[in-house]
């Protein structure tokens, strides 16, 4: 009988008992996902065939209450292997298919996953998104071999993107997590991930099951903890990511909430790591990495600067309480200008940003209020961003990204320095 | 002629005489009682001071925005002292009223009695006050992030209207509780609100008309605010 199987159900159990032991396991998350799904597993099935045919391999549905079926489509959905020209799996190959428990969201089937692959004594595990359109065999070796011929424990995955997409990676999540944890991860809340068994057992250590982590911030915790915690990390090359537009429901203000409070609750606990950080290096980079031409994209330049100034103007005073007058002074300056002089250099970025942190650190108000507050400024740096490099290319915008992100890195010693000052 | 004068003045004073003496015993336990209030409100105050700066309650009212709310309205003392000054006031007046007591005086002993039964109303009058202008505070503040955020232009005058709204609210509240021309209050809080909903309606209809034709052609058209294909996670 497995330990801890509080969160598993009665009949995970039964078939955990049957299999005892797997090398690979492969997680996917689902929620309503019947239409896409079926795609991931067979891309799965048809991996772990074709790269690992020797290994005992798992995968895991692990469903938050889909009323579309998506769990009976997992169970039925099969891959034409001759058609591939793949061999059947010699090692062995289950579905488990189960629902989660906990607080709805993705953290919570993760936890499952952790908990199943903890008990089976999984080597290598990986888990990938059940609405990816573009996934396809080699998403599966690229994130399982680093950990199982490698030696590594966390596989980051790296997408082939638009120059103009991900922004709130490009211009926050990526170069402060760099900065404080002075790792090169370029796609820290990619969403799909290879991980060692060791690392899987250690996730399940933490208690943040009842937390945000559970809910929403689930990826960029995964990666920090590895790195925080010493784990060897490593990104694979995936090529594109496409997958269902994320909650189109979802308004701006609401999603940088949710993505810069799971970083700044990261930046909470483990100051006392980063602060004895200093520059950042590279990780390993797997895959074979290609650029495409960059197809032109829509951008409502004229939307974000006015934005800005609304947010610039009507919120002066309550940035007041927090931000530098200094700071307050440039930002009314970029407010008065025109779009053809709109600039937000990124050393004001990084002290708009590091600021930001400091003040959800001091809880100096609600931290909703703060980090929604954030909006109109992250409007800013994204309208001057694309201004500034809307002739470059894809290779030309990450250079740019780099100088920003060595903004970041220089800056750091400050807000360490200010991190535990008292009001 | 001497039966008279006794009657009206000898006798009189002999009366009032033995009051006074039969009122000073309470009259000096009133004094010692309230001196004694006095040191005993100077004890507490010292203690709350003490016991609220190792709760930290500055720190506390500083981040959940309390101080900044007294800062507003011109409370610049820290908490941790102003509570202790409101702790140092309430045994002052506690043992006020039984020093007064001691003194056994029926005008002053129904006085005493009226005012024990408004203390609970004033005291849920003086909540409602504080509740009502943190509430709007803060839902002031809600109101002025989501319009900017949603690019409305008269953000900031918003934020002012909700608030106003929420402490205008707690105040009628209040009112109604000390029982302070409740009637009138309710009705002239009615007569505000309405005019103020209806004058509302009525800008936005005629001043923001084209606005209002625009967003609603939007809305049915779907013809809304430019998108763009950024994708910013």
């Amino acid at each position: 009988m497995p330990e801890n199987s509080v969160i598993l159900g009665e009949d995970i159990r039964e078939q955990i008992e049957e299999v005892k032991e797997a090398d690979i396991l492969i997680g996917v998350p689902s929620y309503n996902n019947a239409r896409t799904i079926v795609h991931v597993v067979k891309a799965v099935e048809a991996g772990l065939s074709k790269y690992f045919p020797d290994n005992k391999s798992i995968l895991v549905n692990s469903d938050g209450g889909s009323v579309d079926g998506t769990m009976e489509v997992v169970k039925e959905t099969t891959v034409d292997f001759a058609s591939m020209l793949v061999r059947h799996q010699l090692g062995g190959y289950r579905k488990f298919v189960t629902p989660y428990h906990g607080v709805p969201g993705k953290g919570s089937a993760f936890r499952t996953i952790f908990e199943i692959a903890r008990v089976l004594k999984v080597k290598a595990c990986a888990v990938v998104d059940s609405d990816l359109r573009s996934i396809t065999p080699e998403w599966i070796e690229l994130l399982i071999k680093p950990i199982l011929n490698e030696g590594f424990d966390y596989v980051s995955p790296y997408y082939l993107r638009h120059k103009y997409d991900g922004t709130i990676t490009n211009t926050i999540v990526y170069p402060i997590t760099r900065a404080l944890y002075g790792k090169r991860i370029r796609q820290p809340i990619g969403g799909d991930f290879g991980f060692s068994g060791r690392l899987a057992s250690f996730y399940l250590t933490k208690d943040v099951w009842d937390t945000n982590v559970a809910r929403f911030g689930i990826d960029i915790w995964m990666t920090t903890t590895a790195v925080a915690n010493a784990f060897k990390v490593c990104q694979a090359f995936l090529g594109a990511k496409i997958h269902d537009a994320k909650d189109p429901g979802a308004d701006l203000s609401a999603m940088l909430h949710q993505v810069v409070s799971s970083v700044f609750d990261l930046t909470e606990e483990y100051f006392p790591v980063w602060s004895k950080v200093s520059n950042s290096e590279p990780v390993s980079t797997f895959g074979f990495v290609y650029s495409v031409g960059l197809e032109p994209i829509k951008v409502n330049l004229d939307g974000m600067i006015e934005k800005f100034r609304l947010g610039a103007q009507e919120l002066s005073s309550f940035y007041e309480s927090f931000l530098p007058a200094e700071l307050l002074r440039h930002l009314a300056e970029m407010a008065g200008k025109t779009k053809d002089s709109f600039s937000i250099p990124d050393d004001l970025w990084v002290e708009i940003i590091y600021n930001f942190a400091l003040a959800y650190h001091r809880r100096v108000m609600s931290r909703e209020h703060l980090l929604k507050s954030l909006t109109p400024l992250y409007l800013g740096k994204v309208a001057s961003f694309v201004i500034e490099t809307w002739e470059s290319t894809a290779e030309e915008v990450e250079k740019r990204l780099e100088e920003l992100c060595i903004a970041f890195e220089k800056a750091k010693t400050h807000l360490a320095e200010k991190w535990e000052q008292q009001v | 002629m001497k039966n008279i004068s006794e009657h009206i003045l000898t006798e009189p004073r002999k009366d009032f005489l033995q009051r006074l003496v039969a009122f000073m015993p309470n009259l000096l336990t009133c004094l010692i009682i309230f001196v004694f209030g006095f040191i005993a409100a100077w004890i507490v105050k010292y203690i709350v001071l003490k016991i609220a700066n190792l709760l930290r309650v500055d720190q506390f009212c500083a981040k959940v925005g309390i101080t900044e709310t007294f800062g507003k309205v011109g409370i610049k003392e820290p908490p941790a002292r102003l509570l202790s000054r409101i702790f140092y006031w309430l045994v002052v007046i506690i043992f006020v009223i039984i020093a007064l007591y001691t003194l056994k005086v029926p005008a002053i002993e129904v006085l005493l009695e009226k005012f024990f039964l408004y203390l609970p109303d004033l005291f849920v009058a003086a909540l409602l006050i504080i509740v009502g202008y943190i509430l709007g505070n803060f839902l002031g503040r809600t109101a002025l992030i989501a319009s900017v955020n949603a690019g409305v232009k008269f953000s900031r005058l918003l934020s002012k209207g909700v608030k106003a709204v929420v402490v205008l609210l707690a105040l009628v509240m209040a009112l109604e509780q000390l029982g302070i021309g409740s009637g009138t209050v309710i009705v002239a809080f009615t007569i505000l609100f309405g005019g103020f909903v209806f004058a509302l309606s009525l800008s936005f209809g005629l001043g923001g008309k084209d606005i209002a034709r625009q967003y609603l052609e939007g809305k049915v058209k779907g013809e809304s605010e430019e998108k763009d294909d950024l994708t910013h996670v």
